[in-house]
């Protein structure tokens, strides 16, 4: 009868009642409202991750072939992609920073000096979409990673078709770039 | 700090340089700290895995905010713009590169020891582009003049 002063929706009332009868934390009034019928785990996950590797690194058993044995597959493929320009670009800035901090002169004179080499439009226009592909690139795949994070577009087809419009797209932006 | 730094806007170069760096470099250390003691607060207010759902809330969010940033910077470069921009990517590129290292380093010291470099890096970084933003030409300005060229 306590339960049901507690909670007083119907809906909570039955759900309550039966964890009293279980003799689960409702027993306690001051936790009634925000129960969970919650079990304490035995271990943490990273308790159970840590365990699988020490036994599987100490039994020095070969590694599966996935790599190899598999067909790779084009969204496995923009899978390793994305990771490698997030960690590339990642590199870059990283540089870019630690050279700011090392380098004595500043910016513009390392754009002169570089400008003195005289490259040809070509190379030039080359080493802007090696900036320009990577960041377009790993932007759309990003988008089409927030729009799995919401939960759309897990269907193979939408999978296949939504990484050829990233490719697409990344593309287009990078010399659309390179060229104004 | 206020005091150096504006002892540091008078003589630019030369002796109190170094003396900017270390600040920047303190600030930074300040600001992750803040960070840091914020997932604790996490941490003791609920469970790690609360804070772990928490921790892929805010990837996804700053996530969102530097797509943003973009053309926001395009349309409106600046110091504002640089120095946004500058937490931004260090931050995103902190956590996503922790990602990798969750997922290919294994055992406790080795992970202990990954992490401590990252984040080592990342306050590299991070002070390295506020002091490009503070004593150069800033993020935003060093991008228009690159792609002019």
């Amino acid at each position: 009868m306590a339960n049901r002063l507690i909670c007083g929706t119907p809906g909570l009332i039955s759900v309550t009642r039966t964890l009293g009868r279980q003799g689960v934390c409702l027993s306690r009034p001051q936790y009634a409202v925000l129960c969970r019928h919650v079990v304490p785990m035995g271990t943490t996950a990273k308790e159970e991750m840590n365990t699988f590797w020490a036994k599987n690194s100490r039994s020095n058993r070969p590694l599966s072939p996935h790599l190899t044995a598999y067909k790779w597959t084009m969204p496995m493929m923009m899978s390793v992609a994305h990771r490698g320009t997030g960690i590339g670009l990642s590199g870059a800035v990283s540089a870019v920073a630690v050279a700011a901090l090392v380098l004595p002169g500043n910016y513009p004179y390392y754009l002169d000096l570089i400008h003195s080499l005289s490259f040809g439009p070509f190379l030039i226009g080359l080493a802007k979409l090696g900036i320009a592909f990577p960041l377009s690139y790993h932007a759309f795949n990003g988008i089409r990673h927030l729009i799995w994070d919401i939960g759309k577009g897990f269907r193979m087809a939408e999978v296949y078709r939504s990484g050829y419009a990233v490719i697409g797209l990344s593309i287009i932006t990078s010399i659309a770039l390179v060229l104004r | 700090m206020a005091a150096i730094v504006r002892l540091s806007s008078v003589c630019r170069r030369g002796i109190n340089r170094n003396l900017v760096r270390l600040t920047v470099f303190a600030c930074a250390m300040q600001i992750t700290q803040c960070a840091n003691s914020l997932l604790i607060l996490a941490l003791t207010a609920g469970s790690a895995s609360k804070a772990a759902s928490l921790h892929w809330t805010a990837e996804r969010v700053l996530s969102i905010l530097l797509l943003a940033m973009a053309p926001v910077a395009y349309y409106n470069p600046g110091p504002v713009m640089d120095y946004s921009l500058a937490a931004a990517l260090t931050l995103h590129g902190h956590w996503g590169i922790g990602q990798v290292l969750t997922d290919y380093v294994h055992g406790d010291t080795k992970i202990k020891i990954a992490k401590a470099g990252l984040f080592l890096l990342s306050t590299v970084t991070f002070s390295g582009l506020c002091y490009f933003n503070y004593n150069d030409v800033g993020i935003c300005k060093a991008i228009a003049m690159l792609w002019s060229k």
